[in-house]
């Protein structure tokens, strides 16, 4: 295994190594445009784009690998004039594959992309269209020397600096990055424009790791994310939590839309003529609900009370059994999104501060 | 009529901040989500909430204080709290004496209220209803956001001059974080108002009728107009005043009451021609149809709900044959002998600010980019405005317009014995022309719902889901039952979304003298289990 190794690199010099990485690969970014918005962007002219690597991305990079609606293939209808006889053949659309490098990618986006490959390239059941923009793949991530405000990283161990999983990452020295090599990508990314970087000396790794210790002194939201699984384990949340929070959902998805992990999606067929149509596999939200109505009208659910339970549980307790952490990454956008305050950092208070009492009245 | 002007006083952002919230006929959680939004953050400040509504809405339920009235009592309930009010010393006399007139009138009237009377015919307690009075009156910072349980009744006139009085009485107008809010449906219906979408206005609400606002467009367009007031929307589509209509983006077999006479009245034209991105149940009357671009694939402003006026940029070019509305018209008036050669949107919003001195600063380069401006804003000097009537309403003194209770054209009898509320459903919009082609929506809520109180079901042998089919005095309509405690026995609540379920066969033609808004919250019907 190749070690990590420790660079450093002037930060003019960041435009001019993109520069040259795009000449083999597609550039995506964080770009903040003319409403003030900060969004991942495809990036066709260095020139006249301006990176933005100062403010949290409002989507995740989850668009680019698992797009909203995707198009699984066409299907055609051919009818037997004869006999009446009807019958569809597919074709399958596969997505092209691109080789892209991702800039500027926090930590938590950085880990989310490790989480969904747990659930779409496990094993052998592969997904072949997330392997196909999944594949070549180049991550240059930004640790975070200043969390936003509702990060709660720390908490969920998925930032706000990362020991592995990216190609670089960079960390803010002010007048220059400190560069990590991950993957062998990275360090042969490092090799193949060796005239950017330098080994890094004693007062670089100093200077990172002070930027490293002061970055987990400045979290403004103070999150037990291990305490909510532990008393979910237990079975010691209040059911009052989940109808509080639930009669203030509004059923949007956009909890779920915005979410770097969730990867619930429903396939559906559109036709586009008469002689046949799309397959299109699209985002769903299991707050939906019609994500357990059944063809009858039942629903498994009430959703009234529960909708906002099967996503907590599966958040903090499920995928805790199942991948042995949570599957939040502390990115803080479900807080910025829910306008009825539904997130995961009310959600977690709550029930913490419920177990607190618990414990009080136990005792 | 009451401040001069219609729209949202003061910025939605600014609801955040207040410290008392009232809301009457509004749905907002479902309706207006953003709206929504800043209530809650208000509430989790710790602001009060009140909510004025028959139906046990979401907002209902994390309000402090439900006022669950009889639908069509607001004035009755307005007219107590304000007695309350005045009893209590509440009233804002420097207010009243430095920018209102006709207090008196609505003072007289007041004392002639008998709370207790009027609270029985709200079917509301009297108690909460001082209990509300007092909430409202005393906070300095007090809003009250209105919607269509206001407005759609034969006295939907006198219930927003009841609102308004409210805000009047107590001072809470003209100030940040207090006022009056109306809030809008569509992206732009606040726009079209806006342009001159009324009877009896031209752009800007400059009256048809005054000489020096018409002079002015005549100048501009180099002909004579007329100063007599055009017909209500319900006018057009019950009768045979007209001859022949352009209909666009607006789907009237659908969303206007007696559908009967509305077909009637589009079949008996002369010529329909109707513009929409889809072939709705109107246009499929039409003799001509004009397929229209959508949002996506054009160019130009729309103006929010807080009047703020906001540039789109076409994204895609349009599909098919597609054009934009604006295009379409130039191209008809062309045809009609009259040329208008815009050469770009930016050019229309020239003559706008041109004619209309509330938009006369807002040019599109000034619209680009950011998050727009807000009316009015009189010059290219002028800025945004975040709330209105600062220093003085824009009629000059707010004047108060007493108002008193005005029984349905449509009340409950043994024969009909429910009364019909009708509005929306969060999954879909209007007539469903746009949602309904959406599958994640259709599975969200894919058919046509009557929420029915659940002992109500019980006594007629309903259950959950079953196919029922209500008859009103002027039309049937099936849809499928939901048994719910959100409205109270002997009372319905229907969506007009579904075409299989055409709801507004059953709603009468009965409207507000002033608006001419039809009565679509009260309709007495009466309910029958179908056999499949």
């Amino acid at each position: 295994m190749m070690m990590n190794k420790n660079l450093v690199m002037n930060k003019d010099y960041l435009v001019p190594l993109l520069r040259k990485l795009a000449k083999t690969h597609r550039l995506v970014a964080p770009v903040r445009n003319e409403y003030g918005d900060t969004l991942f962007t495809i990036i066709t002219d260095l020139d006249r784009t301006e990176i933005d690597l100062d403010h949290q991305p409002q989507a995740s990079l989850k668009p680019y690998f698992f797009p909203q609606t995707d198009t699984l293939c066409r299907y055609v209808i051919d009818c037997d004039p004869a006999t009446g006889a009807m019958d569809y053949s597919f074709h399958v659309q596969l997505p092209q594959n691109r080789p892209t490098v991702y800039v500027g990618v926090r930590s938590c986006d950085m880990f989310a992309v490790m989480y969904t490959d747990m659930v779409f390239l496990h094993e052998h059941e592969r997904d072949v269209y997330y392997k196909q923009r999944r594949d070549n793949a180049i991550f240059i991530t930004i640790a975070c020397n200043t969390p936003f405000d509702n990060c709660f990283c720390n908490a969920t161990r998925s930032g706000p600096f990362l020991e592995s999983g990216f190609d670089l990452q960079l960390t803010d020295l002010g007048d220059r990055w400190f560069v990590e090599t991950g993957r062998a990508r990275g360090a042969g990314l490092t090799e193949d424009w060796a005239c950017f970087f330098r080994p890094a000396d004693e007062a670089d790794k100093r200077a990172q790791f002070q930027a490293e210790l002061e970055a987990r002194g400045r979290f403004k939201q103070l999150v037990h994310v291990d305490l909510a699984s532990k008393l979910l384990a237990e079975d010691k949340v209040p059911e009052s939590i989940f109808r509080d929070l639930s009669s203030r959902c509004q059923d949007c998805g956009g909890c779920a839309f915005i979410c770097p992990t969730c990867t619930c999606f429903n396939i559906t067929d559109q036709p586009r003529d008469e002689a046949g149509g799309e397959r299109v596999r699209s985002w769903d939200a299991c707050t939906f609900s019609g994500f357990t109505a059944m063809a009858g009208g039942h629903n498994s659910v009430d959703v009234e009370t529960g909708r906002i339970r099967r996503r907590f549980l599966h958040k903090l307790q499920y995928d805790v059994d199942r991948h042995g952490r949570p599957s939040c990454v502390g990115c803080g956008r479900c807080v910025g999104m829910c306008f009825g305050g539904v997130d995961m950092i009310r959600f977690i208070s709550m029930i913490s501060e419920a177990g607190e009492n618990g414990a009080e009245a136990g005792e | 009529m009451t401040f001069g002007s219609g729209a949202m006083t003061n910025s939605i952002d600014e609801i955040g901040q207040a410290q008392v919230i009232l809301v009457s006929g509004s749905n907002t959680t479902e309706a207006h989500p953003q709206v929504a939004r800043r209530i809650y953050d208000a509430v989790d400040r710790g602001a009060k909430l009140i909510v004025i509504d028959p139906r046990r809405t979401r907002l209902a339920r994390h309000a402090h204080l439900h006022l669950r009235l009889r639908p069509g009592t607001d004035i009755p309930l307005l007219n107590a709290m304000m007695r309350c009010i005045l009893d209590e010393n509440l009233v804002d006399d420097l207010f009243i004496e430095m920018r209102t007139e006709n207090y008196f009138a609505l003072r007289d009237m007041l004392l002639q209220v008998d709370p207790g009377q009027a609270a029985a015919v709200a079917g509301v307690a009297e108690s909460d209803i001082r209990l509300a009075a007092r909430m409202y009156a005393r906070a300095q910072r007090s809003v009250i956001c209105y919607c269509l349980g206001v407005t759609q009744h034969i006295c939907g006139t006198g219930n927003v001059r009841s609102y308004a009085n409210l805000a009047m009485l107590t001072g809470h107008v003209e100030q940040e974080f207090t006022g009056v809010d109306p809030l809008r449906g569509q992206n732009n219906v606040q726009g079209a108002c806006d342009m001159g979408a009324l009877p009896v206005v031209l752009t800007g609400y400059q009256s048809v009728t005054d000489p020096v606002a018409l002079g002015k467009f005549a100048r501009a367009w180099g002909v004579e107009l007329s100063n007599r007031p055009g017909l209500t929307v319900l006018d057009m589509t019950h009768g045979e005043q007209i001859r022949a209509m352009l209909v666009m983006g607006e789907n009237p077999v659908l969303s206007d009451p007696r559908q009967d006479h509305v077909i009637a009245t589009l079949k008996g034209l002369d010529f329909l021609a109707v513009a929409d991105i889809f072939l709705s149940e109107t246009a499929a009357l039409a003799d001509v149809v004009f397929p229209v671009a959508t949002f996506a694939e054009k160019s130009g402003t729309v103006t929010s709900s807080e009047r703020r006026v906001q540039l789109m940029h076409q994204a895609i070019k349009p599909v098919g044959a597609a054009r934009p509305d604006g295009q379409v018209i130039m191209a008809l008036s062309e045809r009609l002998g009259y040329p208008m050669r815009y050469d770009s949107e930016a050019e229309v919003m020239e003559e706008i600010c041109l004619l209309t001195p509330i938009y006369g600063g807002i040019y599109h380069d000034r619209l680009d980019p950011g998050w727009g401006l807000q009316w009015p804003c009189v010059d290219r000097s002028h800025g945004s405005t975040q709330y209105l009537h600062k220093y003085a309403f824009a009629r000059g003194r707010g004047r108060f317009e007493p108002a008193k209770h005005v029984a349905p054209a449509e009340a409950a009898d043994e024969h009909y014995p429910f009364v019909l509320m009708t509005g929306r459903v969060y999954h879909h919009y209007h007539t469903g022309s746009m949602t309904r082609r959406s599958l994640s929506l259709m599975r969200e809520c894919g058919r046509s719902l009557v929420e029915m109180h659940p002992d109500d079901g019980r006594r007629l042998g309903i259950g959950p889901g079953d196919p029922v089919r209500l008859t009103s005095r002027h039309g049937s309509c099936s849809f499928n039952a939901d048994l719910t405690p959100r409205v109270e026995t002997g009372y319905l609540y229907a969506n007009f979304h579904f075409p299989e379920s055409p709801v507004n066969v059953l709603i009468g033609d009965a409207s507000d003298p002033i608006a001419r808004i039809p009565e679509f919250k009260i309709c007495a019907v009466q309910v029958e289990r179908e056999t499949a």
